[in-house]
């Protein structure tokens, strides 16, 4: 499988701005589940042990892209835009959670990541019409203009 | 007619036939010599007409190094002398010296910088920054053959100070010059002098009490025989000169007179109510009110925003009534004053910075979220609460505090520097809390703690020992129980690499300090420069840090950068004593850079008065001619390009001189080079920073120094045009903060016109630049120097070859109409 250069997608000078004040952490939802995991951490293993590390590990694909942390970063630094190169440089090495994967392949299939069998039920006890099929088709063009299919199967 | 002989006799050339220049070329250590071949440069010297030796150096501006030169020009009969070397903003003076010491006028020295702009900016080029170098000394060597003896016209110093500003510095500033025997005129915006010194409650790291050691020099200031001090008043306009500055003042009604005891019986009467100021809005003042307890001067004011009497009639008089002086006089106006001073010292400090824009800490929404100068007020015997530690929702005592760091500083969101003093403010104040209520739980959230003064590690670590619990990892949010008022913090310890969540009775948030909100207006009035940081940048940041590039024009506090009380008072002093040392002596020289009109050229157009920023030139068309008048003339050299019959001139920076420099630079390669011409206050002192700060940037660039970018003449840029120059770049400084009041509008106004002319004739535009540079825009130089070498890659030699053909051809057709 290809690898990207993640530097590419970014600038990696941008990564030394950051003086570990943990703003970012201090506001991150994923941290409150995952200790431990965290923007600021994330930077610093960049910086200290080396992306390539970082890709490996499970848990940078527990933030959320909420974009609190760079919304209260004092350094301004796009820490969205480095966890989704990240992950997109992760995925390309195969380093997907298997549950992720799951998700994909559920949502080329019927156009939703997740199936609610009593979801009717519910809606018909609120009065609300059954959910319209899911464009299918039209889902799986987008899947497969992102790029997806290089890395999962579906 | 004597005059008209006397400018012709002024204006002669010199005798260029027994040149003999001697060449300095400095190896500064390694700064210079580690990248230029400083040998092979003076090699390249010793073939230059004119040049009769030329000899490298390890340190030219060391002791023996200046003996060499003076030998030299002795033994040697030198009558130029080119220094190859660092920076002229820094050792021109040196090497001056040297010159006249030796018996040579100082103005047949002349400098390469070939160490900020060459060796510091093509580090990995060796070779380049070589050839460079070699390129930088031809032009020194013809601008050198074509200068002229000059002498400096002596000024008169009036030995009268003016310090603008009333805070810790101010004050010490006036004490000083007054205590030496001049008249000092303190001008202070508010109705007290004291500043921000006066509003704390102790101060670090002595603890003493901030207003009990300020409070006597306050009053030796309002009772000092050689001080006026005008409180109410600010600084509008400035004319003049070092030694000679004419201030106009405004001076805003107080409304109540000199008589007043400050007895107070007019406030119990006053129903007009406003924020208290002093007590940073924690409590309320009337409309006639005293900033503070030991306000000076010790009258009362009336703030005529809130009285009921500010539509002009008298509408309310209770105060009056109620004052058994009469000291209330509703007939006061706002007045003009005139002052005449030598010199100036701006102390005009800082403000604080407000942290509402964050909005994730809820400062403005919480009312138990609050900043380190409101905590101030607090616990201060003096303050809205006489002292009592409360907080403000409930003005219940908190039982657990936390302070954190770092707010509005070190940040690309607020203020990018380190502040300086809330480190220590923050202890001090953690420690204050200990002393008086030592039950307090007191948490200090930080990134890092900089305790690096003489006394401070020693007071951080009483903190600690104090039980002052120190987490590293600032909070990312702050949350608020709308019932119990408390506050809670998220956030994360580094050093444990933990989330935290601390409930807290109360938070401090320790602000930082930052530029006055209208710094901008003293900056233009004096024509001093701004640091990236917004604060005054001093003439030069090791060797003259109170000075500023405007002679006369003297730095003292924290309007100069973030600096606590102890170093503003030092530098205070240092401020004086260089205005003491202009007063003293009484009298001081003016660099010989004035212009020249030559009467016989002369058709008395009147073209060049128009555009002089200092209504220096004068005459009529019965006169026949016009003339500048020397002693107002401030050396621009605006006028000379405005002139269409070549009858002026600048001294120091003639035609002749410059266009040498433009030749020289393009007596070889020219398609590959840049021509850039840098103000001597902005842009060459930008370029000079690019230097200090290592940036790297294209070596084809050579810079020639005027001191006014609108000294620049389109007809040098012709010239440099017709030659196939790759480039020009004309620079200075940034509109509004024209060193010659204003001067380059016509700087703006030339080039744009020079455009027009290049598309009329079909020339590239992008092959002139104009750029503002100001003296901390290194990186800004860095980047057009490299933006233009980009564009310049595009074009062929043969694209700059036609460019000049089609600039001739629409020479000659110009010179058939005509
Ligand atoms: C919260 C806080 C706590 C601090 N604690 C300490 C401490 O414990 N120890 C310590 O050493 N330092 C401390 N400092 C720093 C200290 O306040 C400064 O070092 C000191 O005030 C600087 O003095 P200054 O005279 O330069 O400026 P300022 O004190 O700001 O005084 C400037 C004066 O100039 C006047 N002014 C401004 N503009 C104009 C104008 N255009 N025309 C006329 N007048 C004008 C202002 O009204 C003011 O009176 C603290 C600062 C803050 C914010
Ligand atoms: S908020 Fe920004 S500077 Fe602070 S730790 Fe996170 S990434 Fe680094
Ligand atoms: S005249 Fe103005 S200052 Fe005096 S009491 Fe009335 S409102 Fe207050
Ligand atoms: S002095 Fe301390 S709190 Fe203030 S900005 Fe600098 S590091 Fe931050
Ligand atoms: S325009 Fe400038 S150089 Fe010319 S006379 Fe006026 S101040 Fe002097």
């Amino acid at each position: 499988m290809t690898t990207i250069k993640l530097w590419k997608f970014f600038a990696r000078e941008d990564l030394y701005e950051c003086y570990q004040c943990a703003r970012c952490t201090g506001s991150c939802p994923a941290m409150e589940v995952a200790p431990a995991f965290g923007p600021r951490e994330t930077i610093l293993k960049c910086l200290n042990v080396g992306h390539e590390k970082v890709v490996q590990d499970e848990r940078i694909w527990l933030c959320c892209t909420c974009n609190v942390c760079e919304d209260r970063c004092p350094q301004k630094i796009p820490i969205s835009d480095l966890l989704v190169a990240l992950r997109n440089s992760a995925a390309r090495r195969g380093n997907i959670p298997g549950r992720l994967v799951m998700a994909i392949e559920l949502l080329a299939k019927t156009g939703r990541s997740m199936i609610v069998h009593q979801l009717d039920e519910m809606r018909a006890h609120h009065g609300l019409a059954p959910l319209p099929p899911a464009p299918v088709e039209e889902i799986r063009a987008i899947l497969e203009k992102t790029g997806l299919r290089e890395v999962v199967e579906f | 007619m004597k005059e008209k002989a006397e400018i012709r006799e002024q204006l002669q050339a010199p005798d260029s036939r027994d040149l003999r220049i001697g060449v300095y070329v400095c190896h500064c250590g390694k700064n210079i010599g580690g990248t230029v071949d400083c040998v092979k440069v003076a090699e390249h010297a010793r073939d230059l007409p004119g040049v009769v030796l030329a000899k490298d150096s390890l340190y030219t501006c060391s002791e023996p190094g200046q003996e060499q030169i003076k030998a030299d020009i002795k033994e040697q009969k030198l009558n130029r002398v080119v220094v190859a070397s660092c920076t002229p903003r820094l050792h021109e003076p040196t090497f001056r010296a040297a010159c006249e010491a030796a018996g040579l006028n100082p103005y047949l020295l002349e400098m390469a910088n070939i160490r900020e702009h060459c060796s510091w900016v093509h580090l990995h080029d060796k070779e380049a920054a070589t050839e460079k170098a070699k390129d930088l000394v031809s032009m020194a060597v013809s601008r050198a053959a074509r200068l002229a003896p000059q002498v400096e016209l002596t000024v008169p110093v009036t030995r009268k100070a003016m310090v603008i500003g009333g805070g810790v510095a101010g004050i010490q500033a006036a004490l000083d010059m007054a205590d030496a025997g001049y008249h000092v005129y303190l001008v202070e915006r508010s109705g007290s002098i004291g500043g921000r010194m006066a509003q704390l409650d102790k101060t670090f790291p002595t603890m003493d009490c901030s207003i009990c050691i300020l409070a006597p020099k306050m009053s030796e200031v309002g009772r000092h025989p050689n001080i006026e001090l005008l409180t109410l008043s600010e600084v509008k306009s400035v004319s003049g000169y070092i030694g000679n500055f004419n201030v106009e003042v405004l001076k805003k009604a107080r409304y109540v007179s000199k008589e007043c005891t400050s007895c107070g019986d007019c406030i119990q009467v006053c129903p007009q109510l406003a924020p208290d100021e002093f007590n940073a809005g924690l409590s309320i003042r009337h409309a006639i009110y005293i900033p503070f307890a030991q306000a000076v001067p010790s009258t009362f004011l009336i703030d005529m925003g809130q009285c009921l009497n500010n539509q002009g009639i008298v509408a309310c008089d209770r105060c009056f009534q109620a004052c058994s002086h009469k000291c209330i006089d509703f007939s006061q106006r706002d007045q003009i004053i005139e002052i005449e001073v030598g010199t100036i010292v701006v102390a005009t400090g800082v403000d604080v910075y407000d942290p509402t824009a964050l909005t994730e800490l809820g400062y403005g929404k919480f009312p138990n979220v609050i900043t380190t100068l409101e905590f101030e007020r607090l616990i201060n015997a003096g303050g809205p609460s006489s002292g009592e530690l409360i907080r403000p929702s409930d003005r219940r005592r908190p039982s657990k505090v936390a302070f954190l760091q770092c707010i509005g500083s070190r940040s690309k969101r607020s203020n990018p520097y380190c502040s300086n003093v809330c480190c220590m403010n923050t202890i001090k104040d953690a420690l204050l809390i200990r002393e008086h209520w030592p039950e307090t739980e007191i948490y200090v959230f930080y990134i890092d703690i900089r305790a690096f003064g003489k006394g401070f590690e020693d007071l951080f670590r009483r903190a600690r020992r104090e039980g002052v619990i120190f987490i590293r990892g600032i909070p990312g949010e702050i949350i608020e129980d709308i019932n119990t008022g408390d506050v809670t913090l998220l956030g994360e310890n580094t050093l444990l690499g933990e989330q935290y969540r601390y409930s807290m009775d109360m938070v401090i948030l320790s602000v930082g300090i930052k530029p006055r909100r209208d710094s901008e207006d003293i900056q233009r009035l004096l024509n001093l420069s701004t640091d990236t940081d917004g604060f005054y940048m001093e003439a030069h940041p090791k060797l003259r840090p109170v000075d500023t590039t405007t002679g006369g024009v003297f730095l003292a506090g924290a309007a100069e950068g973030p600096k606590d009380i102890k170093d503003s008072v030092t530098q205070a002093s240092a401020a004086a004593s260089r205005a003491n040392i202009l007063m003293s002596r009484g009298e001081v020289r003016v660099p010989a850079l004035t212009s020249r009109i030559d009467p016989d050229k002369c058709t008395a157009c009147g073209l060049c008065a128009r555009v002089c920023p200092y209504h220096a030139i004068q005459g009529s068309k019965e006169q026949g001619y016009y003339r500048v008048i020397e002693a107002a003339c401030q050396g621009c050299g605006a006028c000379v390009p405005e002139c269409r019959f070549e009858a002026i001139d600048q001294t120091h920076f003639t035609e002749a001189q410059i266009v040498s420099q433009i030749d020289s630079v393009l007596a070889n390669d020219p398609h590959e080079k840049i021509v850039a011409f840098a103000c001597n206050w902005c842009s060459y002192a930008g370029a000079d920073f690019a230097g200090v700060s290592r940036l790297q940037y294209p070596h084809n660039v050579r810079i020639i120094r005027t001191m006014c970018s609108a000294r620049v003449s389109p007809a040098w840029i012709e010239r440099a045009l017709l030659k196939g120059v790759g480039a020009v770049l004309v620079s200075g400084c940034h509109p509004a903060d024209c060193h010659y009041n204003n001067a380059n509008q016509n700087t703006a106004r030339r080039v744009e016109r020079f455009w027009k002319r290049m598309e009329r004739i079909g020339i590239n535009k992008d092959r002139l630049r104009l750029a503002w540079v100001s003296a901390a825009e290194g990186a800004q130089f860095a980047r057009v120097i490299e933006e233009m070498e980009a564009g310049l890659q595009k074009l062929s030699p043969r694209q700059i070859s036609q460019d000049a053909e089609k600039l001739r051809k629409s020479l000659v057709k110009k010179s058939e109409t005509t």
